[in-house]
């Protein structure tokens, strides 16, 4: 019976290391611990049950392993700061008066157009929309609203250096129109973290490395 | 606050004092029963073993394994239970050496066993 719960044990340090690393954007509304317990409690219920070779006790001592970790995990975070930190994570600040963080975006295994999708799901639909941008421990995005928001979707025709095409034809943009932007910019499309316009023409534009600015394109095409 | 430290400590005293409950347990049942198989192989060794023998093993581990049962994966049970039979018959039948082989292996099941489940590295890995 010790056996089972040292395995339950591992198996609940490793998955913890592996949600922790895997970022936010795996997590969901949990923090990682709860999400592993989630996990971890609805199979160890089931497999006793469906498996009448295995007595129930197993299924019994590796929940209440579970629900002793849970508990010393629940103390730790309230004693040891730092130990909170390592096991739930830390909000990560992605976007600042400077612009998009693209560190923080990595280090959470996100890309711009995740922070895009997030932002339009807490109802802020252009980038400058916001002062600041950050993403929850449990990976719940919040933000810091400026007093005036846009009034128009944009949608992103750089993301990471790379064009979309799409969105390109759906704003009315022609590529020579873009190449020109970009060189009027004095930037290749690589360099470029972030470009999106809104159904204005207003430009979002973030080069790698630098402070966004607001810009203006004649975009073919209101929306 | 106060009342959860207690409780996970009372948690983990109650798994602890269960886990050596279970291990104490686990190594005198298959102890006793280890003890009962190799009266009988030493009977079967001299010729002397006879169906009543086989029967009051039988009649020993019929009672022991519905309690082990809680403790450990049925297949184990089954493995023994197997082999018991196949000596069993071979008693009856006086077949001596091959009741002997297959009282050898449920002898070497009887002492693995209870360390199957014991806290060890290479059966936590």
């Amino acid at each position: 019976m010790a056996l089972i719960f040292v395995r339950t044990a591992i198996i609940f340090l490793t998955l913890l290391v592996v949600m922790r690393l895997m970022g936010k954007s795996q997590i969901g509304e949990m923090q990682p611990f709860e999400f592993i317990i989630t996990l971890l409690i609805a199979e160890l219920a089931c497999i006793p049950m469906a498996d009448s070779t295995i007595p129930l006790l197993y299924g019994v001592v590796s929940i209440v392993a579970i629900f002793i970790l849970h508990q010393v995990v629940w103390l730790l975070d309230l004693w040891f700061k730092p130990m909170k930190a390592v096991i739930c994570g830390r909000p990560s600040i992605v976007i600042t008066k400077e612009g998009i963080d693209e560190y923080q975006l990595k280090k959470n295994n996100l890309d711009v157009s995740d922070l895009i999708e997030s932002m339009r799901a807490a109802g802020y639909f252009n980038l400058d929309d916001v002062y600041y941008g950050l993403y929850e421990a449990n990976g719940g995005f919040s933000a810091l609203e400026r007093e005036q928001k846009t009034n128009s979707l944009a949608v992103a025709l750089i993301d990471s250096g790379k064009l979309n095409g799409h969105n390109l034809s759906v704003c009315g943009i022609t590529r020579a129109q873009l190449e020109d932007f970009l060189k009027e910019q004095g930037v290749k499309m690589k360099k470029v973290l972030v470009m999106t316009v809104d159904g204005n023409g207003r430009v979002y534009f973030q080069k790698r490395g630098e402070r966004y600015k607001i810009l203006s394109i004649e975009a073919g095409e209101r929306w | 606050m106060v009342r959860s430290i207690c409780l996970t400590l009372a948690a983990i005293a109650l798994c602890a004092g269960f886990f050596i409950f279970v291990d104490m347990y686990l190594t005198k049942e298959f102890d006793e029963f280890y003890g009962a198989v190799d009266t009988l192989y030493e009977k079967v060794e001299e010729g002397t073993a006879v169906g009543g023998d086989a029967d009051a093993v039988r009649t020993m581990w019929a009672g022991k394994k519905s309690k082990l049962q809680m403790f450990i994966p049925h297949n184990d049970i089954s493995y023994v239970d197997y082999r018991l039979n196949e000596a069993f018959s071979y008693i009856r039948t006086q077949n001596y050496p091959l009741a002997l082989a297959n009282l050898e292996i449920v002898k070497k099941m009887a002492q693995n066993l209870p360390d199957n489940y014991r806290l060890k590295p290479e059966n936590i890995l």
